[in-house]
């Protein structure tokens, strides 16, 4: 009966406001009224946020995707008006008692401050609103999906909650909002069919007006509040000449050309060195410097992670149909012990990402879409029916069993691993294999001493077909958000490196010897709302 | 049978004892060393000042501690704002008042409550001894056994970061040592002719242990409750700088302390980190000078 | 006793939350991974057995010697501890010396001019040490000597130009003096008290009577007699040094046992949690122990066994 009731409620209100957005609560949780989510959305002034707290680095969001040509024309406008907010609140008759409960994972202070200017900002609409600091398991207390995908309860314990999205490819802002896989919005038939469609080509042109469509739809419901984007900062001292090579999004790996630079006094120093052994480079791709200089891609991309152009591969060739992909490795490549890169490495290590668990989506998704994937996921078969290989032509083919639209951005970043050094490692336990506490590569550089936790040093490696550097690597264990970076850099012990919070580009940029270049990303940092009722 | 005098006299006694009509006036004499000591005497006053500031803290200031105004962010102290504003434009001196609240609180409530623990178990075990006591004893080894801020850090990442798990940690880290300390005074005393008389007196175990034993072994127990308040201010403030400190949502001394991470808050804006950081250091050498009066004051063998 | 210790450690870490494989997804990846994914690593590093299973496996493996492997990364934990205990004792060892040193000797100088200014601005002085925030003092000194002098390296331990011991000797200026300052009160509070002790007893006295220099009265009997116990008593100061080091080596960046112990326990790599602890409660009772045998020898009027 209640169920029928809001069904006729649902329709009457439809044909009321004369809008695609049912202006009602689809369940008892009050956030699941649109327009108590729009209120919170326009009560936070992230305009003055940003050229405050943030030093004017950010820009304020108006959709998930970043600014570019797939931003849709007519979002609807959630930026700063509490009147309106107080006015969408008095509509929804917010229960002005409740607590509401934000979580986040920043330990940072510029995340403590956001959060209590955002708690302001609420406090002034009349909304209450705590937060806290996830600690354990966080990625359990986040992202646990309900056991019924659309009616819920909740399988998660907050109200709201503070967190990014680091997209490579666009489809990743929209794909968790399928039916089942998200944790705070109930499932919709209607966001479904969008996303199908933002997945069904390869083709760029064709995908723009489904993004539009389905931008469009995600700001009308605001089922997640887009707050800012993020951009990312690389910074160089003045002994770095890049001589020519590109800037781009640093957390992956694009056409940099490293081996071109000149670094005058022949060392580079920077962060993100080794503490206890070297991650392995498929699941943060290209966040540590060894994933960039020390392993090597068939593939190379742009800074915006478009792919351009081969590095290992002499050729590729993509049918049109977006079925088979076919890689042919240039001549007389070698690892850094000398053994010869044959397809065969090829072969085994997309195998190994089949079965490793600790992978990036993109590079996941494309390795499942390879014909014969799961059966040899399950252990049914020992072979991969799509790879089909010949070593002496220096040839593979893959056939998929799905389209996979980021299928040769997936290439730009997936590093090739010597099957003779790792091939009896297990791929669930492939971190805790002794190859990673000197990995050997086939990159620019090689690692010629390792100091766990003091630092490691890189040499150019002579055989890299991309030319030779002149200059040593010294990385120190030090991280984008330890707050070491600053200290290091003052004293004169970084040339390179990225960042992505704006207080430490307002210190490196008042360094007279660092240079700071702001490089656009898709990042965008956002509220989650959680709608399902509460458990 | 008939009461022989001696028993009519020992009953008196009693009687008076239990209706409490003994009062002690024994205490002057510590007091006027303390007194005497000026550093003590110095401590004690500021003590007395910051935490009155603390506890009177919205006369003080016309700011709330959580009021949020960016615009007005990273202002140097003037006459509206005396210690500057922070990252978000809140008024550092209020929230330099409201945290004192919450660490002074922390600090003094811990070390008072696990001093109450660690003399309920050692006065009791230590007078009874038996079971009660090696059990104590044992488990009072397996806390000491860690240096303190492991064990915190341990507890901290098993328990979760909460005002009142902080606090729970330090007690249950800190009875040890009062314990001990006053299991030993317990088990001197105990045969001390005075406490044979009590007994000699039929008066209950717990009157003997509690009421007429407790005050002979208080002096080195203040020592010690003051030196706690002094380290658990403190560790409060460096767990904070490792992130596993109070919630950032308190403002706590440790949590406003924390900004000068920040390298280049620490180089240009002295006022948010300056002010919070001597008035830590001041109130916690104030508790160390109180400490240390009550030490010479009370122990015959250190000299002054 | 560590056998207790170790089954509490193991059950407190069975009860906090999440446990080594949740600690390896960052959040910002956390919704890309299934829970199959997740299932399949758990199985992967044993975490699907029982809790007294897992107890029981690693407390026969360590009987024997063995430690075990750090989940996060695979690494032997003996190697790991190989690494890490040498930096800590480093930097624990040359603070103490220091501590020692200007402890003892300022102590000394206040007994000697006992209720002086001198005595008392030196008082002050050493509780001041004690009284600020260490990780607030470490700051500080990074950025007087390290950014605005650039007298001193901001942090680290090791450099690649590095070759012998003396190249390290800027790194370890820092964080061994601030972590010194720290004991520095304790040290001279010692010397201090036994000094007066030692001054009123009556070989001096006679000393004196017989016409000795003040001076070498109090160098030849004075400060040896006095000094002894206080150098003993400080030296077992050490396992308090090496957990009181933890929040330093964060400061400086120095990669110790107290920095590994707070990225494991961050991590929930339980057998690293393990060890690193019952290496402390080792440490720790081994020397009370030491420290019961030395007093009880130094002083006939302790023996061992009273209470």
């Amino acid at each position: 009966m209640k169920k029928l009731l809001a069904v006729i409620s649902l329709v009457l209100a439809q044909l009321l406001f004369v809008s695609t957005v049912s202006a009602m609560p689809t369940n008892s949780n009050q956030l699941s009224d649109p327009r108590v989510r729009q209120a919170l959305c326009m009560a936070i002034d992230m305009v003055t946020i940003g050229e405050t707290l943030f030093e004017d680095q950010i820009i304020p969001a108006d959709s998930l995707l970043p600014n570019g040509p797939l931003k849709a024309p007519n979002l609807p406008d959630y930026s700063y008006n509490p009147e309106k907010a107080r006015q969408l609140l008095a509509e929804a008759n917010w229960d002005s008692e409740r607590e509401l409960d934000m979580v986040f994972y920043y330990g940072d202070q510029s995340t403590a401050d956001l959060m209590a200017a955002i708690q302001a900002y609420f406090a002034d609409v009349g909304v209450k609103m705590t937060y806290r600091l996830l600690q354990g398991d966080v990625g359990a207390q986040l992202n646990s999906v309900p056991a019924d995908g659309v009616n819920g309860p909740a399988a998660v314990d907050y109200d709201l909650g503070y967190g990014a999205r680091a997209a490579m490819v666009m489809q990743e802002y929209y794909n968790t909002f399928k039916t089942g896989l998200n944790p705070q919005t109930p499932g919709d038939p209607k966001m479904d069919a969008l996303i199908e469609k933002i997945n069904s080509s390869a083709d760029p042109e064709v995908l723009k007006p489904y993004f539009f469509e389905i931008q469009q739809y995600q700001m009308e419901q605001v089922n997640i509040c887009p707050l800012y984007y993020q951009k990312l900062f690389i910074y160089e001292s003045n002994k770095v000449d890049r001589n020519g090579g590109a800037y781009g999004n640093a957390q992956y790996n694009y056409n940099w050309d490293i081996a071109n630079w000149n670094v005058s006094g022949g060392t580079l120093q920077t962060n993100t060195g080794p503490v206890e052994f070297f991650e392995q480079p498929w699941y943060n791709l290209g966040l540590w410097i060894h994933n960039k200089v020390v392993f090597d891609r068939l593939l190379v991309a742009d800074g915006a992670m478009q792919p351009i152009g081969t590095s290992m591969a002499e050729s590729f060739d993509l049918s049109s149909d977006g079925m088979t992909l076919t890689f042919k490795l240039k001549d007389g490549l070698t690892f850094h012990d000398g053994e010869a890169v044959t397809v065969e490495d090829v072969a085994f290590s997309i195998r190994s990402a089949m079965k490793a668990p600790q992978m990036h989506a993109l590079i996941g998704n494309t390795v499942g879409s390879i014909k014969g994937a799961d059966a040899f996921k399950d252990g049914s078969t020992n072979d991969v029916a799509g790879i089909k290989y010949n070593i002496a032509d220096r040839v593979i083919t893959l056939e998929l069993s799905k389209i996979d639209p980021n299928i040769l951005t997936t290439f730009t970043q997936f590093a090739i691993l010597p099957e003779h050094l790792l091939g009896d490692t297990d791929p669930l336990k492939w971190q805790q294999s002794d190859f990673w506490q000197k990995p050997v590569g086939s990159g620019a550089f090689h690692i010629t001493e390792v100091k766990m936790n003091d630092y490691a040093k890189f040499e150019p490696f002579d055989n890299y077909h991309g030319g030779v550097a002149g200059f040593d690597i010294i990385a120190y264990p030090s991280y984008d958000g330890d707050g070491n970076l600053i200290k290091n850099a003052a004293a004169g012990k970084m040339d390179y490196g990225f960042t992505k919070n704006v207080a430490d580009v307002a210190a490196l940029d008042a360094m007279d010897n660092m240079m700071t270049k702001a490089v656009d990303i898709p990042y965008t940092r956002m509220m989650w709302i959680m709608q399902y009722p509460k458990p | 049978m008939a009461k022989s005098s001696l028993d009519k006299k020992f009953d008196k006694i009693r009687e008076r004892e239990e209706s409490k009509s003994f009062s002690t006036k024994k205490r002057s004499r510590i007091i006027s060393k303390f007194v005497n000591n000026k550093l003590a005497v110095f401590g004690l006053i500021i003590f007395s000042i910051i935490l009155l500031a603390t506890i009177f803290a919205p006369l003080l200031s016309p700011y709330d501690p959580m009021r949020v105004d960016l615009r007005s962010m990273r202002q140097a102290p003037s006459f509206d704002h005396w210690f500057g504003t922070d990252n978000t434009g809140r008024d550092v001196f209020t929230r330099v008042l409201f945290g004192g609240r919450v660490s002074i609180f922390i600090g003094l409530g811990s070390a008072i409550l696990s001093a109450l623990v660690g003399i309920a178990v050692g006065c009791y075990a230590g007078y009874k001894g038996g079971w009660i006591d090696v059990i104590a004893l044992r488990i009072s080894e397996i806390f000491m056994s860690f240096p303190q801020i492991i064990l915190v850090l341990l507890l901290v990442s098993i328990t979760g970061q909460s005002l009142f798990n902080l606090m729970a940690i330090f007690i249950v880290t800190g009875w040890g040592g009062m314990y001990r300390l006053a299991r030993a005074r317990m088990l001197s005393l105990r045969e001390e002719e005075y406490v044979q008389a009590l007994r000699s007196f039929g008066l209950s175990t717990f009157t003997i242990c509690y009421k007429h034993m407790l005050p002979n072994a208080l002096s080195p127990i203040m020592v010690n409750i003051t030196l706690s308040t002094a380290m658990f201010i403190l560790t409060e403030a460096g767990l904070s700088f490792l992130g596993l400190g109070v919630p950032l949502n308190i403002p706590t001394w440790g949590n406003i302390l924390n900004v000068a991470q920040d390298i280049l808050v620490l180089q240009n804006y002295w006022w948010m980190w300056g002010p919070v950081g001597i008035v830590i250091s001041v109130f916690v050498l104030c508790v160390n000078f109180i400490g240390d009066g009550l030490r010479d004051s009370t122990d015959p063998s250190q000299q002054g | 006793m560590l056998l207790v210790i170790s089954f509490l450690v193991y059950l407190g870490l069975e009860l906090a939350p999440g446990d080594a494989v949740s600690h390896m997804i960052s959040p910002e990846l956390a919704s890309t991974i299934t829970a199959e994914q997740l299932n399949a690593m758990r199985e992967a590093y044993g975490l699907n057995q029982s809790f007294l299973t897992r107890y029981w496996l690693w407390l026969t493996s360590m009987i024997q010697g063995d430690m075990g492997y750090s989940m996060a990364g695979g690494v032997a934990i003996s190697e790991i501890m190989a690494k890490t205990i040498p930096a800590t004792l480093e930097l624990s060892i040359v603070a103490l010396i220091f501590s020692t040193i200007i402890g003892c000797s300022l102590g000394v100088i206040s007994a000697l001019k006992r209720g002086s200014g001198t005595d008392n601005s030196l008082t002050v002085a050493g509780m001041a040490g004690v009284s600020i925030p260490e990780f607030f003092f470490g700051l500080v000194a990074i950025l007087l000597f390290a950014i605005e002098l650039r007298w001193l390296p901001v942090g680290g331990r090791l450099l690649p130009h590095y070759e012998t011991v003396w190249d390290r000797i800027p790194n370890i200026v820092l964080p061994s003096m601030v972590l010194a300052l720290m004991m520095t009160a304790g040290a001279m509070r010692y010397a201090r008290s036994s000094m007066l002790d030692v001054l009123s007893r009556e070989f001096i006295t006679t000393a004196r009577s017989k016409g000795m220099p003040e001076w070498r009265i109090n160098i030849l009997h004075g400060f040896r007699v006095a000094l002894t116990p206080v150098v003993v008593l400080i030296g077992f100061r050490l396992p308090l040094l090496i957990g009181g080091s933890t929040i330093i080596e964060q400061v400086y960046q120095w990669p110790g046992i107290g920095s590994m112990f707070i990225r494991s326990v961050r991590a929930s790599d339980y057998p690293l949690v393990m060890t690193i602890s019952l290496m402390y409660v080792f440490v720790v009772l081994t020397a009370s122990l030491v420290i019961d045998i030395l007093t009880a020898l130094i002083d006939p009027r302790v023996r061992l066994g009273k209470e």
